[in-house]
């Protein structure tokens, strides 16, 4: 799976809906994002491809409303709702998750898992 | 340790003065959108009208044209495309030529000459006034010849002639192209109702009536001046005429006589009721230079108005004056005229001679017609004005004299955009140059508040760039940056750097952050802030306390090094502020104190080794240092938490304003800057803003020494000493001088850039292939001598650098005190490590080579200004003795005292003006053109400096919690 940049990608995805947590005044999605165009890709342990520098889910707290998702560590973001997260900034991605007005966010994932299953099911076929 | 002072070094070289070529570029592009407007103006039922209007819209082209050649500023000359604009007389000429071709493309576009009045854009019913001037000569008879239209007559005379030359009907027709005056079609709108405009229409003429040539006023003629003057009556129709029209008039606001005299220049008495108006002319003639031919005659045709004239009395007899003859006797007066302009042959003449009637009003006139009660009038008299100052010192003084000035920010708070663009744009050609008396006038008149009212209210970009560009031009001037700070500082951050930076209050979220825009409003704009923040401790404390001016600029910046767009002018003068506002930070900002690292106070030892510690724990610290960023990190919330390579002191909330100026955050955009940009100003603004930053005693300067560092800034600026620029490699040296405070830093300064240091050296008389200023050997010099200070380690460095050889020569043969002094002191430290008096030795140095020269003495002593001392050095008293002085060279770029600042000011202005000679100014620029080059030669060529400190090759991935 590669990407360009600011190109359509076709792949699998999955679609997760993430309630935040409400803590205070803080909401909380329950896991941890690195990556983005201005971090350093070959420092990304989940990417298969070292200059992939799209966001990718790190960590995923055990219990947390992501988890409780769907979603997983390596999991790359494709989409927050709606917006695009294959070509932003480390810090937009943050921004993007962690709008205060938002208590629902859909995310657009895909995973490796999810491209072996499918390509599993495939040559089954 | 010297902080490069807030100049305007460059800024004022680049101060504002037409430049054709570019200008005229931009507005021939304007011209596809100009016409649609126009069109719609028609209101006319006439098809010829509409042709008429047309018509006009193509003069109006011609008009903005000229208008823009001598608008555009920027007089510096290296950095743009387009060859030095020469001296007024031969750059004329192009104008012209370029005016004839579009007339001549007008003529034949459209049958109908028009009266040539630059019409507004978007300009109201022109038609309608059209046909009651028409409607109303109409009426009264055939005999109306009046002043008016001349400029189609003109044109139209070549061809019109065979048919109907002399006849009173064929001056006639040229009242039906009088549609120039959109502006003024309301007030006379109760003309054209209720009067049949059907006479008119005989007299349209509809294809032989081609209008040519219309460069060139007509010369005043005597019966024309009857026509318009009442008391002189002529014949009965003119008789008819004016008294008819007092009825029609007085309603309109025209009763300004007074005004309009009051305005006009003293030495009325030469236009004073002269029956026969070319005498008149003429006697005010001798030695008016500044009567030029019109070259541009569509701007000046509006004139010669039929309304108009009958409105005037004897009393403005130099308006009047203007008025054409079309009738008289072409024969007598012109030629004469044109003898009269002496060498002043301008290309006009040409048309002058093919139509010798016509004439240019002379500066007077023009002066007076900016007080006459029509707009379009105003409008093209200010147009004209500007046109004719363009370079020329000589009109704009003249003007100046015949008290113009007044007049003309006077018509900035007009209600008209046409008449306050053109007024704008006379005020910003008049406002260039090294004549300060213009500039005081304009200021004298309060020119600068009216300029900036009207940039409060105005949306007309073009307005906007002249205005800005006229604030500009005056910011050159010392005296006068402290009143456009008062009047205008807050306007135009708020009007116009603030909005086309892109930077926003309260983002919105959702909406990506915007770029800047690179406009020539903002150009300007940033311009003349970047002089104005020159002017000492107070104009810097006033634009750091500027809402929003320090956010936007760094946004600014931020989006000009995310697009890689780092070598335009607008990013240049950005850094120059931001450099000129980082200048004495640590003394001046507000709560500075707090901030005062204890260790400053100490002795130099005890300062020395602490600070050590403290860089040390911020690099090396190991996990321990770096846990407690991270919580620290953690408790300053989300602002910090991708910050975690340094120790920075806690923030109850979002830096803002002033305190962005000192965040380490700055270092990374200014080494974007020092790694991408091209252009010399911006290198040496840049390098200069962290040679401020690092200045100092304060937590913050540590903080900025330890993050250049980090982020690999060091072997950025060692490049940088190849720089071809020598004033970059001046301040790129004093920056290192500067960092090299920091302990880890001056090792590594020590180990890596010795080489290039010693390399800028002048070997003895004979001067490296760069050829530095005697400033920058100085500065190199003390950087060494700061490097090798407390370090035997790179004293060493030094000697196998090679550097012994040079610094004898130096010290021996230099013909400046200054080099020679500064090497003394470098050897002088040298030989006070006993370590390494065996190695010198060995290479054949002695005592006696690390002693001041016997001769060289005096001339150091000479050297060592007492008012160069310590005191202006904050970080001078940590050395000793003879150091001080050695430093105090460079303190010209100190601040020495208050006028510190416009030493180096004056002298830019001075080169910037010798530059016009070709002196030496132009040369140092001449690198320019080979930069790209050039560097990238050098970035090829460049051994990989591992001028980093290990810790810091990998930047932790950041992770966020969310």
């Amino acid at each position: 799976m590669s990407f360009m940049p600011g190109q359509p990608v076709s792949t699998v995805v999955q679609r997760i809906e993430i309630h935040k947590l409400r803590d205070g005044d803080n909401l909380i999605l329950g896991f941890s994002i690195g990556g983005g165009i201005d971090q350093d890709p070959s420092q990304n342990l989940f990417s298969e491809d070292k200059t992939d520098k799209g966001i990718y889910v790190t960590r995923v707290s055990k219990g947390g409303p992501a988890e409780v998702a769907g979603l997983r560590m390596g999991d790359r973001i494709m989409q927050v709702n709606g917006w695009d997260m294959t070509m932003v900034t480390h810090d937009q991605a943050r921004k993007k998750l962690t709008k205060k007005n938002e208590d629902v966010v859909r995310l657009l994932v895909t995973r490796k898992t999810l491209e072996d299953a499918v390509r599993q099911s495939m040559m089954q076929h | 340790m010297p902080e490069q002072s807030p100049s305007n070094q460059t800024s004022l070289a680049m101060m504002q003065e037409p430049q054709e070529v570019v200008e005229e570029t931009v507005t021939i592009e304007e011209d596809p959108g100009t016409p649609t407007s126009h069109v719609s103006v028609v209101t006319s039922d006439d098809g010829t009208t509409r042709r008429t209007e047309t018509k006009v819209i193509k003069v109006v082209k011609t008009i903005t044209r000229r208008t823009f050649q001598p608008v555009i500023l920027i007089e510096s000359k290296p950095s743009t495309p387009v060859p030095p604009s020469t001296p007024t007389p031969s750059e004329t000429k192009p104008v012209t030529k370029m005016v004839k071709t579009v007339t001549t493309r007008t003529v034949r576009q459209v049958p109908l000459g028009p009266d040539g009045l630059p019409l507004p854009e978007g300009s109201s019913p022109l038609g309608s006034y059209t046909d009651s001037i028409d409607r109303r000569y109409m009426k009264n008879g055939e005999r109306f010849i009046t002043p008016q239209a001349t400029s189609t007559l003109t044109r139209s005379y070549n061809n019109y002639s065979d048919s109907y030359n002399d006849t009173p009907d064929s001056q006639f027709r040229h009242y039906a192209l009088h549609d120039g005056y959109g502006d003024v079609a309301d007030n006379y709108g109760s003309l054209s109702r209720g009067v049949s405009y059907r006479p008119y229409r005989p007299y349209m003429p509809t294809g032989g009536y081609r209008p040519e040539n219309s460069y060139t006023l007509p010369i005043r003629k005597d019966d024309y001046g009857h026509v318009a003057q009442p008391q002189v009556p002529m014949g009965s129709s003119t008789v008819d005429l004016n008294r008819s029209q007092p009825e029609r008039f007085q309603p309109e606001p025209y009763g300004l006589e007074d005004d309009r005299r009051s305005l006009g220049p003293e030495d009325e008495e030469p236009y004073d009721l002269e029956p026969d108006y070319s005498t008149a002319n003429r006697r005010t003639l001798p030695g008016r230079s500044i009567r030029e031919p019109l070259r541009n005659g569509p701007r000046v045709r509006g004139y010669e108005d039929p309304i108009e004239a009958e409105l005037i009395d004897e009393r403005h007899p130099y308006i009047h004056g203007m008025y054409p003859a079309p009738l008289a006797q072409p024969e007598r007066g012109s030629l004469a005229s044109l003898d009269r302009m002496g060498g002043r042959r301008s290309p006009s003449i040409d048309s002058i001679r093919k139509d010798p009637r016509w004439r240019d009003p002379d500066l007077p006139e023009v002066i007076a017609m900016l007080g006459h009660p029509i707009d379009p009038v105003k409008s093209n008299a200010a147009a004209y004005l500007q046109h004719l100052c363009y370079e020329n010192d000589k009109i704009k003084k003249d003007v100046r004299q015949l008290k113009g000035i007044p007049v003309l920010v006077g018509l900035l708070d007009h209600p008209k955009a046409e008449v306050h663009r053109k007024a704008c744009g006379a005020l910003r050609n008049i406002s260039y140059g090294k004549d300060h008396d213009n500039k005081v006038a304009i200021k004298s008149c309060d020119g600068i508040p009216a300029l900036i009212r009207l940039l409060r209210k105005t949306n007309d970009m073009e307005v906007r760039e002249l205005i800005t560009g006229t604030l500009w031009n005056l910011s050159s001037y010392e005296p006068l940056k402290m009143v456009i700070i008062n009047h205008g500082l807050q306007t135009m951050t708020n009007e116009v750097i603030i909005p086309h930076s892109g930077w926003e209050l309260e983002p919105n979220e959702d909406s990506k952050p915007r770029d800047a825009e690179w406009t020539t409003v903002f150009k300007n704009t940033s311009g003349c802030l970047r002089n104005v923040s020159s002017d000492g401790a107070e104009a810097r404390r006033r634009l750091r306390e500027c809402g929003g001016l320090v956010d936007a600029l760094l946004h600014a910046l931020q989006s000009a090094v995310g697009k890689k767009d780092m070598d335009n002018k607008s990013v240049e003068n950005c850094v120059c502020i931001m450099r000129n506002l980082s200048y004495h930070v640590h003394k001046e900002v507000p709560g500075a104190e707090k901030f005062q690292d204890p260790s400053a106070l100490q002795g130099p030892g005890s300062a020395g080794t602490q600070r050590k510690k403290k860089d040390d724990a911020g690099c090396f610290g190991g996990k321990k240092a770096k846990e407690e960023w991270f919580n620290q990190g953690r408790k300053n919330g989300e602002h910090d938490k991708n910050y975690d390579t340094l120790d920075l002191p806690k923030r109850t909330e979002p830096t803002k304003g002033f305190e962005l100026l000192y965040q380490p955050e700055v270092v990374r955009l200014y080494l974007s800057l020092l790694t991408e940009s091209q252009n010399y100003n911006t290198l040496e603004a840049a390098a200069g803003a962290l040679q401020n930053l690092s200045a100092g005693q304060w937590t913050w300067s540590n903080y900025i020494r330890a993050t250049v560092r980090k982020e690999k800034g060091l072997p950025i600026l060692v490049e940088l000493l190849r720089s071809d620029s020598d004033k970059v490699v001046r301040a790129v040296a004093i920056a290192l001088r500067n960092l090299s405070i920091d302990h880890r830093n001056k090792d590594l300064i020590g180990s890596y850039a010795m080489r290039d240091l010693v390399s800028n050296l002048p070997s003895g008389q004979q001067r490296p292939a760069k050829n530095l200023d005697e400033d920058t050997v100085v500065a190199i010099l003390n950087t060494i001598h700061e490097i090798i200070t407390d370090s035997s380690e790179n004293a060493r460095s030094l000697i196998t650098a090679q550097a012994i050889d040079k610094l004898v020569a130096i010290n021996k043969t230099s013909q400046s005190a200054r080099e020679t002094k500064a090497a003394f002191h470098v050897l002088q430290t040298v030989w006070s490590y006993k370590e390494l008096r065996n190695t010198l030795t060995k290479d054949g140095w002695n005592k006696t080579h690390f002693q001041p020269i016997a001769t060289g003495t005096p001339k150091g002593s000479k050297s060592c200004k007492p008012g160069y001392d310590d005191t202006t050095l904050p970080l001078m008293e940590k050395n000793q003795g003879n150091r001080g002085c050695s430093a105090g060279d460079m303190i010209p770029m100190d601040e020495l005292s208050p006028d510190g600042y416009s030493t180096i000011d004056q002298r830019d202005k001075d080169s910037k003006y010798k530059s016009s000679d070709g002196s030496s100014d132009l040369q140092e620029r001449e690198p320019l053109k080979n930069d790209t080059n050039r560097k990238h030669y050098i970035r090829s060529n460049r051994p990989t400096v591992s001028l980093v400190d290990a810790c810091d090759v990998k930047p932790q991935p950041v992770d966020s919690w969310v």
